[in-house]
Order: C-alpha cells, then structure tokens, then sequence
C-alpha cells in the first residue's frame, strides 16, 4: 500500500480537495462550489477524490484550511487544521521554492504573502471590508448573465475598459449598472470590473508592500484570464498563474498534514456519518451569544461561538 | 444620596482608579458600569451616530446602563496635555455630546495644559460641587494621585518583565480602552494567550519615556497617546518578536498613526480593525497565521 495524504480547503465559494503522496505529487483532485453548504460540498468532494484515488493507496493524514477549516476539521477528524495564509505559503513553496511574492484572491478574503528564502516574512489580509474579492466578481457576473467561467475571457477582448470606481464594491456595483444602462459594451465593462479588482487588491492589501518577482498568483480568481491581464499591466512584472493554482492551499495543507501525520489509518467512508450542526442564542447573560453545537452521529462533539468558555 | 456614575470606557481607562480612589476618600458613593456586553454595547450604537467610533459608541452604551442608577455623569473633557500632546477629538468632545445626548447632571473638568487647566484643579472643584470642602478635596486628591501611581507603576513593572520572557513576544498597540473591553480586545488577549504568546500592553509603559521615543520615530506626532503606543514600540523594538495593531473602526487618530508606523518599523506586524459586526473567525484567522509566520511554521 501507498501512502496518500488529503489536504481540504472550504472556501466560502468553492471547496478544493487533493490527495498528494509522500514525494508530493497529486494523484486526485476535485474542485467543486461550496454553495453555502460545507458540510455537503465536503461530502461531495470527498466522493469526487474517491473515485480518482487507484486502489493501492491509503489515507495516513487529513489536513483543513480556509474559512471553515474548524467544522470540516472536526467532521474529517483532521490531524491538522491552519489557517489559509501558511497553508499557501506551504503550498507554493512546494512548488515554487524562489517565490518572493504570492498574490491571493479568494471568495471572501484576499491575501498578500511576502517570502524570502523560503520563509514568510510578511503579509497582510484584507481588513474589514471584502471589497474586490471573488464573491463580487461572481454576484456581477450574476448580474450581467455571464458564467464567472467565461468572465476573463469576455474581459481579454476588450480595448477600451471602461473606468469603475476602485475603492469599494458598493460604488463599484452602482457605477457598472449606470455604464451598462448608459450603454457600454459587455466586455468593456467586464475588463473595468478586472481592473478595478487589480487596483483595489493593490490599493488596500498590497497598499505600502514590496511587490518583487517572482510573484504568483493563485486563488479561484487567478482563473480569470483578465484579472492576470491587468495585474501584468499595472505591476509592469510577469505573473505566474500555476496551472493548479486554485489548489494551493489544498496542496499546502496536504503537505502539512504529511508532516505531522500521527500514524494512522483514515477511512474515507466516516463522511457518511450523519453530521448536524444546531444554532442556538443563549440568554443566560445579557451577551446573547449564538451558540454553533456540533454533533456526529446525534452526539454533541463541540460548541462554539461563547464569550464566558462555559459551553 | 447623591452617587456618581463612573462608565467602563474611554477615559475610565486612564483615569478611573484615581477617580475611584478620590471618591472612596471623600466618602463619595458611585457606581462602575459592569464590564462591556452585549446589551451595553447595542445601546450605545442605538444612542449614537454612526461616524462614532466603536469605542465611543460603547462608552454612550454605558452611560445608557447608568442613567437610572446614579445622580451624576462623571465625564471630563480632555483637550491636550500640553503642546503638541493633544488627545483625539473624541475626548475633547465627549463632555458635550454627553450633555446634550442624556437629560443628566454632569461633572465635568478640562484637562488643557495650555490653558493651565489640570487634573488637580478638575478633581478639587468637582469635590466641591460635591460639597466636600477645599482641603478635603486637596488631601483626596494627594492620596488618589499616588494610590493610582503606586498602581501603574506596579502594572507597569509586570508588563516590563515580560519582555524577559522566553515565549513568543507581541506587543500589542492599542488604546486601553480597546484592548481591555470585554467585547473589543479580550477575545484577543484571550486567543494570543491560550497559543502561548506572551502579550505586551503598549499603554503599561513608562508614559514620560514612551512620549520622548514617540516623538523621536515621527517627530510630526501631535496625539499624545499614540506618541506612547508608538514610543512603545521603540522601547521594547528588540526583545519582541511581533506587532498587532488593534484599533476600532473608524478610528481617526490610529489609522494616521498606524500607517505611519507600519512603514518605519522593520518589525512583523498586523493591522487588525475592528468592528460591531466583526465575527472573530476572520480575526481567528489573521492571529494564528501571524502567530504562525513569527514562529516559521513554514520552515523546515
């Protein structure tokens, strides 16, 4: 038997899973939307990489990252649970050992990672506002009836985008249904849109950083060919777009669940247990916390989410 | 009885001890609001406008918890402690906003050292609009002046020797009023502790050492207490490992000071903002990959 290790990563818009084995390759991979449904897109994946996965090899790790790392980490019994930041910078250095500069752009969070010789040495999130991330892009391609799939190449096409404001998603919203209604071509509004995410990426997280290459650029919004485009024209450097670049923190952590695997088997069919979160607000103190209980198989396993520690 | 209701923000943090201590020595009964929660914090931004800061909304929202409870606000009005040494608008104006917001009798002093206005002169005069006589007032005043020095200087010893220790160091930069209200800062201290960090308070330094350093990184600072968050960093600059700044949203003087500092420093650091809405997963994620990355998790 071989040894295979699993890395997941719940995003708030997709859920990426790899199986990779001890010299790192992938051997299975799956890349599905979350759709507000964690536990459920995990299922699926888990079933998706099952059936990529051949015969000879066994789980010996499970690792869990992005927003919902915690859940999908309790349900999967992972070894390893980290947050999305080491699980990139892990990811890419894989694969990429001279990276200086990993630029990220997820659904809910971007990020910016600066790394020298190996080791991150700086980095910044964004802070209070998801302005210019992936959901955004998604919601207007909702709007104008475009599959976000198709979005880069719509944006490549254009020659003239049209200018959207960069700061803030509300007012970018609100200039691109003005120029649609005023008459603007489809695909000039669609490259403005990219380039206002580039400019509002580089204006908010990479505001005061030192962007040197070799920069890769990953994250399910490293798929749109026109984001590339202009991150190219306006850091005036080459942007290396991984083919598995959606993966990176999957991979990252599968790496990381490699490196501290406890030694035992797992088995992939525990994801049909039945898994159930409840939400219930407490009011035994005027704080009113909104308490998440987790239970497997009927069985209370954690709570979350109280500010006193009691539950 | 006449009581006087002292609220669990802004300038509590700085001042409430010697307030307390004053009081106890007059004999004078006041009541604390609780620690922030919740409720508090959900009055406070009902009570107030929108471009407050997060800081000053829970401060109304503790008023709102006291106003049934006592007979005075104490609400002082500090302008500046002397040039270039100004504190942010907030304070200046908070005397007011509490007047015209709440139909309370208020106790108010000024602080502005320009103006020969101090701390000494503000207590002694509200002691005697709580008729206490003149002497007593300046015998409270002596004896809560060194009790809360006494304090501070304690607190600040513990503080100092912690840079000493061998855990991952952090300094944390942030107002006090921030840092140690329940519901904006404790989640954090809370998170960094139980990761084994040793956490730093950038407001439990020497204040007359700080302001010097403050002044020596930006010379072109003029709020005082972010000259001593600033000039913490410049004292403890080599035995931490790492920087948080916390600030709440929208923070007026923190988010001129903070990018200011974040480019000169050649620390690790983060910029964490924070707000009502704020859930702690997203702060969750920002302090475990910090931790991570001043520990080189990523390293082999």
């Amino acid at each position: 038997m071989k040894d295979g290790y699993l890395g997941v990563d719940i995003g708030s818009i997709s859920t990426k899973g790899v199986i990779i084995d001890d010299k790192n390759n992938i051997i299975a991979s799956s890349y599905i939307w979350t759709e507000g449904n964690p536990v459920k897109a995990v299922r699926q994946l888990i079933n998706n990489l099952k059936k990529d996965l051949p015969s000879d090899y066994q789980i010996r790790g499970i690792g869990t990252t992005g927003s919902a790392r915690k859940l999908i980490g309790l349900m999967l019994r992972a070894n390893i649970v980290k947050n999305e930041i080491t699980a990139h910078a892990v990811g890419t250095l894989t694969f990429y050992p001279n990276v200086r500069t990993i630029l990220e752009i997820g659904g809910q969070d971007s990020k910016i990672i600066l790394l020298r010789n190996g080791i991150i040495t700086n980095y910044a999130m964004n802070t209070l506002c998801a302005a210019g991330t992936g959901s955004f892009l998604s919601s207007q391609a909702k709007r104008l009836g475009l599959d976000v799939n198709e979005f880069g190449k719509y944006a490549l096409k254009s020659k003239n985008p049209v200018k959207i404001a960069a700061r803030c998603t509300v007012f970018a919203e609100s200039d691109l249904v003005h120029k649609a209604q005023v008459g603007y071509p489809k695909e000039d509004i669609i490259a403005g849109l990219c380039k206002s995410i580039v400019l509002n990426y580089l204006n908010n997280v990479g505001k005061g950083k030192k962007i040197e290459s070799p920069i890769i650029f990953q994250g399910g919004v490293s798929k749109n060919e026109g984001v590339v485009k202009y991150f190219k024209e306006v850091l005036n450097e080459d942007i290396i777009v991984d083919p598995n670049s959606h993966l990176m923190g999957a991979i990252g952590i599968a790496v990381l669940a490699r490196k501290n695997k406890v030694g035992h088997v797992y088995n992939l069919e525990m994801t049909n247990v039945k898994f159930d979160t409840k939400a219930i607000e407490c009011h035994r103190c005027p704080n009113n916390c909104e308490l998440l209980r987790i239970y497997r198989n009927n069985e209370l396993v954690d709570s979350w989410g109280s500010k006193c520690g009691k539950y | 009885m006449d009581k006087v209701g002292i609220a669990r923000g802004l300038f509590y943090y700085y001042y409430g001890d010697i307030w307390k201590f004053f009081l106890d020595y007059l004999k004078v009964p006041y009541i604390v609001s609780p620690n922030t929660n919740k409720e508090i914090m959900m009055k406070g931004i009902k009570k107030s406008n929108d471009e407050m800061c997060l800081a000053f909304k829970t401060y109304l929202g503790h008023l709102c918890y006291l106003e049934d409870k006592c007979t005075y606000f104490l609400v002082p009005r500090i302008d500046n402690y002397g040039l270039d040494n100004q504190t942010c608008t907030n304070f200046i104006a908070a005397y007011d906003i509490v007047y015209n917001l709440f139909d309370k009798k208020v106790l108010n002093y000024n602080i502005n050292l320009n103006k020969n206005e101090t701390l000494k002169k503000g207590l002694v005069n509200i002691g005697m609009e709580l008729g206490k006589s003149k002497k007593e007032c300046l015998d409270a005043y002596k004896y809560a002046l060194n009790k809360a020095r006494e304090k501070k200087s304690r607190e600040i010893t513990i503080n100092l020797n912690k840079l000493n220790s061998t855990k991952t160091k952090i300094l944390l930069i942030s107002h006090p009023y921030n840092i140690y209200d329940d519901l904006i800062g404790k989640d954090i201290i809370k998170y960094l502790e139980k990761n084994d960090v040793e956490v730093i308070f950038s407001d439990k330094f020497d204040e007359k050492i700080t302001n010097k350093l403050g002044t020596s990184l930006a010379p072109e600072l003029y709020f005082k207490y972010s000259k001593e968050n600033v000039g913490a960093i410049m004292y403890a600059k080599d035995k931490i490992d790492g920087v948080i700044f916390l600030s709440a949203f929208p923070c007026g003087p923190d988010s001129l000071v903070n990018e200011l500092v974040m480019r000169k420093i050649k620390i690790p650091y983060i910029n964490i903002v924070l707000d009502d809405t704020a859930s702690f997963t997203g702060t969750e994620t920002r302090l475990e990959s910090f931790i991570d990355m001043l520990r080189r998790v990523t390293n082999d």
